[in-house]
């Protein structure tokens, strides 16, 4: 009983929403509108669930003295901070709350993003060789991209922005195309799969 | 050590330097390089630019973070001057949970400045009647779904609290049938999505505004027509901002102008030194052979 029901539940939800998409009629569009305000209850519940566990993880690291604990105080100090000042203080633009997001917050997500120009040059110089025709050819393709995208690439030939443009026009295009066939495929048949209950390892895992 | 073993083995501290050095100069050495504009850019704009003025709202999607602010961060600033420059009205809204900060500082930014030279109360944007942002909803795929039946349904209050039935604005944005474009600048999956259920199902244009490294798995939704226009990384930026300063809705270029030239030059010595790289490794493979 324990597993036949959610998937009973799992199928006709499944073929109610998969049907409703397809019906533009009202009362179908009034049943996917009210299914879609449950997601989005249940999803905000998802944000309370990852807090407490988050408070879990972090308070277990602490008072186990695990390594790196110092870091967990840090954690969980800013977000009782960060919650506090948001609640007392609220959260309009000239706000405690927005002076600190944008000064501590945003400053040292950029920086961090900032790094990866350091690796990825340092990686590139390392790793970027032309070794075999694949490698050459992956190297050519990047060349041209990059100087046709930049302001300097007119200036060494008008025709290679045109260039770099065609390059991710076309076999760009055509890849990312295949890409997007094959996830779309392999996203339907999971989809049927765990509508259809053949699927069943997020019931927890037992066939 | 010979030669080309040398500039194979280039210590990564003096690449980290010329790194830092190439990348500061562009804010102290100011220059002005011509932006070849790419069409995706020119279409987007184009299309704001088609949209009545004082009729449907442009809505704008702030779903990047703070990681990628230096591109996208421009888009939006650029965007926003472009819309309340022909008075099109504008609705914000995020989806991810680190973006409504940053949304509310672009829209401040360009409301404090265009308000600052407004000659007259005609000429000053308000929030709820130009304006407006409802802030952060979980449930992406369906919040964005039901929003095609109606947004204050979705958003009932918004990010300052006020009921979004009250709002001037509101009250004639209803649902999708009233937005002219949803612009999403976003460094994720988010345009994608938007493309896959209130598109598809409600027929609303979609526009993008993505970092440059997401934007090659977006060509084929262009190609398609299902973009109306995107832009691409700073580029993208830099180039509607060129576009905007072309039209006259703005007097100078923004912050993606500066970053575009600091990415220009970094990018030129990325590839001179992916050159002696090769050159180091050709001929210490030569040499490998012959001994």
């Amino acid at each position: 009983m324990k597993r036949r029901i959610p998937l009973v539940i799992c199928f006709g939800i499944g073929i109610l929403m998969l049907a409703q998409f397809m019906i533009p009629h009202p009362i179908s569009r009034e049943f996917g509108s009210t299914v879609n305000k449950w997601y989005i209850v249940l999803a905000a519940f998802a944000l309370v669930l990852a807090i407490g566990n988050l408070i879990r993880h972090h308070s277990t690291k602490i008072r186990r003295k695990k390594t790196d604990w110092p870091y967990s105080i840090v954690t969980l100090s800013g977000m009782v901070a960060m919650s506090i000042i948001g609640f007392a203080g609220g959260i309009d633009p000239d706000s405690l709350y927005q002076t600190i997001y944008l000064n501590v917050l945003a400053p040292l997500g950029s920086t961090m993003f900032a790094l990866l120009a350091y690796y990825m040059a340092s990686a590139a110089y390392r790793s970027f060789r032309a070794r075999s025709l694949e490698a050459t050819l992956l190297l050519a393709a990047a060349f041209i991209v990059m100087i046709g995208f930049m302001p300097f690439g007119q200036y060494i030939s008008p025709r290679l922005p045109a260039f770099a443009e065609w390059i991710m026009k076309v076999p760009n295009m055509a890849s990312q195309r295949g890409i997007m066939f094959g996830v779309a495929f392999g996203s339907i048949a999971t989809a049927l799969k765990i509508i259809l209950g053949i699927e069943r390892s997020w019931l927890g895992g037992k066939k | 050590m010979k030669w080309y073993e040398a500039i194979s083995k280039i210590d990564r501290r003096i690449i980290y330097l010329c790194l830092t050095i190439f990348i500061i100069l562009p804010f102290f050495v100011p220059f002005k390089l011509r932006q070849n504009i790419m069409p995706q850019t020119q279409q987007l704009f184009d299309f704001v630019e088609s949209i009545p003025p004082r009729d449907k709202a442009v809505m704008i999607s702030f779903d990047y973070t703070p990681q990628t602010m230096p591109e996208c961060h421009p888009m939006a600033i650029a965007l926003l001057k472009h819309c309340f420059a022909r008075n099109i009205p504008v609705v914000g809204l995020s989806f991810d949970i680190q973006a409504p900060g940053l949304a509310v500082e672009a829209l401040t930014t360009v409301v404090d400045e265009l308000n600052h030279k407004a000659s007259n109360h005609e000429d000053s944007l308000f929030y709820g009647k130009d304006y407006v942002y409802l802030g952060w909803k979980s449930g992406f795929t369906a919040a964005v779904l039901d929003m095609g039946e109606s947004i204050a349904g979705v958003f009932p209050r918004d990010y300052f609290g006020h009921p979004v039935d009250s709002l001037p604005l509101m009250q004639k944005t209803r649902n999708y049938k009233d937005v002219a474009i949803a612009i999403v600048l976003s460094a994720s999956a988010y345009p994608e999505y938007w493309v896959l259920y209130p598109q598809s199902r409600y027929g609303v244009k979609i526009g993008a505004g993505l970092t440059a490294v997401m934007a090659p798995k977006y060509y084929p939704f262009l190609q398609t027509g299902q973009f109306s226009g995107m832009m691409s990384g700073m580029k993208g930026a830099a180039e509607y901002e060129h576009l905007i300063v072309e039209k006259g809705y703005a007097e100078k270029l923004g912050r993606a102008e500066t970053g575009m030239n600091s990415q220009s030059i970094v990018h030129l010595l990325i590839i001179i030194i992916i050159i002696l790289g090769n050159i180091g490794f050709f001929f210490t493979r030569k040499d490998q052979k012959r001994s």
